[in-house]
This record gives C-alpha cells, structure tokens and sequence, in this order.
C-alpha cells in the first residue's frame, strides 16, 4: 500500500466549518424547493378520467381555478383551491358528486356515475392509504 | 492487500446477486377501471397473468350485471320482478339462496325484498321524494323473506334453476350483488395465479396478498362527516364493506335529510346511532349483507349481533363509526387498526 | 499498485477484526434505534461508521471499502429487508465516495470527512428511495436528514479523532 497518506489532521479546520456550511445551506435548499412547491395538498396528483380514460392528471397544486368535464351527456365543474378539489356544479341528477364535498387526501376521490367521470388524489408515497372504503 | 480486497468485492457481489434474485421475478402490474352496478370499480393486480385476470374480472362483472341488475329490462331480475317468475342461472341462484341465508341471520336487517319501497321512494333514481305513510303501509306486507322462493324445474337438478315471487313483491340484489361481485374477481385473481390485488367495487374492498413492497394493504375508512379518513386498517386477503347513509341522501323540500338505507320493518330510511359501518370478512357477499344489515340495526344490535356470530364457525370483524363521534373496532382487528391523528372521535375495542 | 505489493498477515487479520467490529456496533445500535426519538425513515447513530473511518485513515481506501461493504452485507442479512438493504447500500457507497475523495483533498480534518461522509449518506439514501419509489416526496425528509448528520457526523469525527490519537504510536498499516 502507498504511504504517501497525508498526516491525519485531529482537530477541526476552517475547511471543514465549509463543509458543515455546505451542509446546511443544502439541507436549506431542499427545505425551500420542496415546501414551496408542495406547499399544501402535499405531493398530491389529480388525475381526471372520463368513462375510464385519462382525461387529465397534473399536480394538485398547479390546479386552482375551475375546470370544466362532459361526459355521457352530463357537464361537471371542477373546482380546486387551497389544496382542495370539489364539484362545484353537475347537472346530473343524484347529484352524489356535488355532495361528496372537497377532497385534499390521498387516496380519495369524487365518483359521478352518471356522467361516468372519476376525479382521484394519488401520489406514490408509500404511508399513504392504498384504497378507501366507504 | 489489493487480491485480498478482490477476494472479498467478489464474494460479497455473489451474495449480493443471490439476495436480488427473488426480488426481480417478472412480475407485471395491470390495471382497469369500469363502471358497472351501478357503481365505480377500479382494480390493480400484479403478477404474470395480472391483465389476463383482470380482462376476466370485467367479462364476469358485466354478465353478472346483466343478470342481476333490477332496472334492466330482461335481466335475470327484471324478470323476476315483472313476472313473478323466472328461470335463473347457476350465479344467481348461488346469490339469492345467501341473500335469504343473511336474511334469516340478521332477522331481516338484511332483506332483497324491500324492492317495492325502493322503488316507492325512487331511491336509485333521479328524483327521489318522500312518500305518504299509507303508500309505505300499503308496501310493508309485500317484504320478507317469505315471499321468494328457489325451486327446481326438475326434481333430479342438484342446483335450483327458478325462482318465483308472490304478487306485487319484488327483489333488489343492490346490497349485495357488489360483495358477490368481489368473491367472483378473488376467484378470477385466484384462478390466473395472480398472488396480489387489491379490488374496490364501490364501497366494496378486496386486498390480495400485499403491496409491491411486501408490506399489508392500506385501506383508509373513509370519514363520514368531514373530508378525511376515520382510521387506517392493514389487511390482507379479506374483504372490507362499508355501508353508511352519508354516501347518498338526498333532501326533501322542506329540508329534511333522508339517506339511501331503508328499514325494512320500517319502511323508511334508517334513523340509525351509526354513521357508517364497516365489515372485514373472507367472503365478500357476506361482508356486504352484514355492513347494511348491522347499520340498519343500529350500534347496540349490532355489537350483541357480532358477539353471536363468535360462537359460529364463521366469525367476522367489524368497525363502528357511531353518530356520537366514537369508533368501535371489535377486537379481532385491534392489531391492524390503526387511529387517525386527526379524525375527532374517540376510540373503543369491542371485546368478546 | 502493480500487484506486487505484499499482504501482512497483520493486516488481512486488522480487516477482519474491524469488519466483525462494524458489523457488532451495526447490530448493537438496532438495539437503540435513534428513529425511536425521531420517527423519520433513515435516521441513525452511524455506529458503524467509526470503523469505517478508522480503517480509511489507518489501512487506506481499499481496505476501508471492503470493511464497509462486509458489514453492510453480512448487515442485511442479519436484518433481511431487501429494499432497506438498497437504499444503504447506496447511502454507503455515496459516503464512502466522498470520505475517501475529502481524505485525498487534505485540508480536511477527521471532522470534515466524517460530516461529508454522514450528509453523502443520507443523500444517496434519499436519492435512492426517490428512484424506487418514484416520487420527489422523500425529499421532504432531506432537511431534517442532514440537520442531524451534522450532529451524527461530528460525534463520530470527534470518536474517530480519539482513537486516531490512541492509536497514533501503533504501526497498523
């Protein structure tokens, strides 16, 4: 084994106070980029299908605001604010989708049979619920 | 010192290559969403046959919903219904002989005959309204088990092929067609060597095996009165029902609430001390019978309905959400139950 | 380094003595899981890191990798979980990646190697479960991770700093 090793430095230098800095300004990074970004709704993706195809998917929180869904003849307006996401308006008859309310979990979803039209929260996390029943 | 280190890198990659053989079966996930029985279904299944079974699942689910579904016209049960009489297939036999064997378990808590009033109230449709007490006394003789009856066209049969109705009754197999739906998909799943899936039929839940990474499924009981789940259980290979009258409801003019679950010794909607019901079982159909039967009887039936069941062979475990903010989980699923942080309710274990 | 280097009996026994030495401090630290105080996924002392560092300055970068890869090894077969076995693998290979390349720099101490190797850990460690797991949300887990591998690592920096100071007039190599 070469024995050019350099002499074993004991006790702490100015270099490694870099190093601990570098530590902290990453760990700061990280800190900012993910909490900003996953701000509420956590790592929440909607996905929105219509009669079993996708008809959308994006992050929660980059779905405020309402959007609109036909299917089988009915129309649905989808709302999301804050982290929740709702049905503001259908014009189907039991109106089971309307009454639903918000979700903002994981793992939940807002059915409406008539217009055949699925609105899921899903993420990859594995603490999170795989399925929910009732 | 360099061979020794080569020695060594080298036996620890063959362990290392031994220990990550079993972890890379092929293994293949599939996925289908479909809706049918009047519900929203969604299956995930992995294995190497996993598409194959679930190809199978949605066939069988569609040709049971042509035979059982009471609104269309010449389904096994339409029939039935119009002309108090009909030839059945081996399915639907199988169902209704345990439709009336729950009846005559829960006391009628559980009835498929409650149809007339089903109809009276127009609960599975689009305008639902209150009916008059004398239209709802006129119907109440028209329920019980009584009335339906399973024969056989021909004395030598093994299996019954008919069913007859007395006048003016009628079937609905909706609470517990989904549950029989479910054991269905486990013996297509089970047929195809699929060795885990997890199945949610409605407020019907089948979990398989376990999640990809080997840990149990997580199924999340749903809150009934706030956005959120109520508490979490970790299960495998059983089924898990969920009954409640927070799903559908719908409210009458004058503002009253009325939910989906008649009473069928009542007539009407269930005015229960529960919110939600929840049953863990190995057959589906009964899991799904029980979860309404044991929400129409109200928490204190209920418990001492359980407790009966512990004696007979087939035991089941239940969780009560109850209207006074406390969960009762019985305590044969105290070690898969676990509490959510931020549900408001108190938690009980019911013990023998 | 053309083969023709000489192995001491000395030193094939020193790395099979520190190995079982790491593998014990790995074994006797799941008896006090750290993740018991804090409930994060990844959180631990890093016992076995001492050796591990120790053979870095006492034997070289060789002898150190193979220590570490034994113990991680021989350590997951003790514990048997495949993906935990993984995600430590490459939390290591990071660390050691890193511990040997701040060794080489010189102008660090003990400290400095030791707080790089701690924080290089949980990187990959995290880096890893985002692969497998294909989600960002671990990295959520990130700030907390490298807080306490501050702490970690200088506990083992100053240990490890110890013990090279004992074991100073020893010719180990």
């Amino acid at each position: 084994m070469p024995t050019r090793s350099s002499p074993i430095k004991y006790r702490p230098t100015v270099w490694d106070a870099l190093i601990a800095a570098a530590i902290i300004a990453l760990g700061l990074l990280a800190a900012v980029l993910f909490y900003t970004k996953n701000a509420r709704g956590g790592s929440a993706i909607v996905t929105v299908s219509v009669a079993g195809e996708v008809a959308e998917r994006a992050a929660l929180s980059q779905f405020d605001g309402d959007h609109v869904y036909t299917g089988n003849g009915y129309t649905l307006t989808v709302s999301a604010h804050d982290g929740e996401i709702f049905v503001s308006h259908s014009d189907c008859g039991g109106q089971d989708c309307v009454h639903t309310g918000a979700i903002s979990r994981i793992g939940q979803s807002i059915v409406c049979l008539p217009a055949q039209i699925v609105i899921r929260l899903e993420s990859a996390s594995p603490g999170d619920a795989d399925v929910i029943v009732g | 010192m360099k061979t020794t280190c080569k020695r060594l890198a080298a036996a620890c990659v063959a362990v290392l290559a031994a220990l990550s053989l079993p972890a890379c079966g092929e293994r293949k996930t599939a996925e289908l969403e479909l809706f049918a029985m009047d519900t929203y279904m969604s299956f995930t299944a992995y294995g190497n046959r996993a598409e194959e079974a679930l190809a199978e699942a949605g066939r069988t689910i569609n040709e049971l919903e042509q035979r059982l579904s009471r609104t269309r016209e010449g389904s096994e049960i339409w029939t039935l219904n119009a002309q108090g009489c009909a030839d059945i297939s081996p399915d639907t036999a199988e169902l209704i002989g345990q439709a009336l064997a729950y009846a005559a378990q829960t006391g009628g808590a559980f009835d498929i005959t409650v149809a007339p009033l089903v109809e009276l109230w127009g609960i599975t449709t689009d305008t639902p309204r209150v009916p008059a007490k004398a239209e709802i006394d006129a119907l109440l003789p028209l329920v019980g088990s009584k009335h339906l009856t399973l024969t056989r066209s021909d004395p030598a049969l093994t299996v019954f092929d008919t069913a007859v109705l007395d006048p003016g009754c009628a079937v609905d197999l909706g609470g517990i067609a989904k549950g029989y739906a479910a054991d269905r998909v486990a013996d297509i799943l089970e047929k195809y060597g699929v060795s885990d899936a997890v199945a949610s039929l409605g407020g019907n839940v089948y979990v398989r095996g376990t999640r990809p990474d080997g840990t149990p499924w997580r199924v999340a009981i749903q809150d009934p009165l706030q956005n959120g789940c109520a508490a979490m259980l970790t299960l495998s290979d059983t089924f898990v029902v969920t009954s409640g009258g927070y799903q559908r409801f719908f409210a009458d003019p004058d503002g009253t609430i009325y939910q989906h679950i008649l009473d069928p010794a009542t007539g009407y909607p269930v005015q229960s001390d529960l919110l939600s019901v929840t049953v863990v079982c190995p057959d589906g159909a009964r899991a799904d019978a029980y979860s309404t039967a044991l929400y129409v009887m109200g928490e204190a039936k209920a418990a001492s309905f359980w407790q009966s069941c512990q004696a007979e062979v087939e035991p089941f475990e239940m969780v009560l959400i109850t209207a006074d903010h406390r969960i009762v989980c019985t305590s044969g699923l105290a070690d898969n139950f676990t509490e959510q942080e931020d549900a408001s309710y108190a938690y009980e274990i019911l013990a023998h | 380094m053309n083969g023709a280097m000489k192995i001491s009996a000395k030193n094939i026994a020193l790395c099979g003595v520190l190995s079982a030495l790491a593998l014990g401090l790995s074994v006797l630290e799941s008896f006090f899981p750290l993740s018991l105080l804090i409930p994060l996924p990844g959180v631990k002392l890093g016992l076995a890191n001492i050796v591990t560092l120790f053979a870095l300055y006492t034997l070289g970068a060789r002898p150190a990798l193979a220590i570490w890869l034994t113990r991680c090894v021989l350590g997951s077969l003790f514990a048997g979980n495949a993906s935990a076995f993984l995600f430590s693998l490459l939390g290591g290979l990071a660390s050691m990646g890193v511990m040997i390349a701040l060794r080489r720099w010189d102008r660090f101490s003990v400290f400095g190697v030791s707080l790089g190797g701690a924080a290089a850990h949980n990187i990959g460690q995290i880096a890893a479960a985002a692969v497998v797991l294909n989600s960002t949300a671990v990295i959520g887990y990130l700030p907390v991770l490298l807080f306490i591998s501050l702490v970690t690592g200088a506990l083992t920096g100053l240990l490890v700093s110890l013990l090279l100071r004992a074991a100073a007039h020893l010719s180990l190599r």
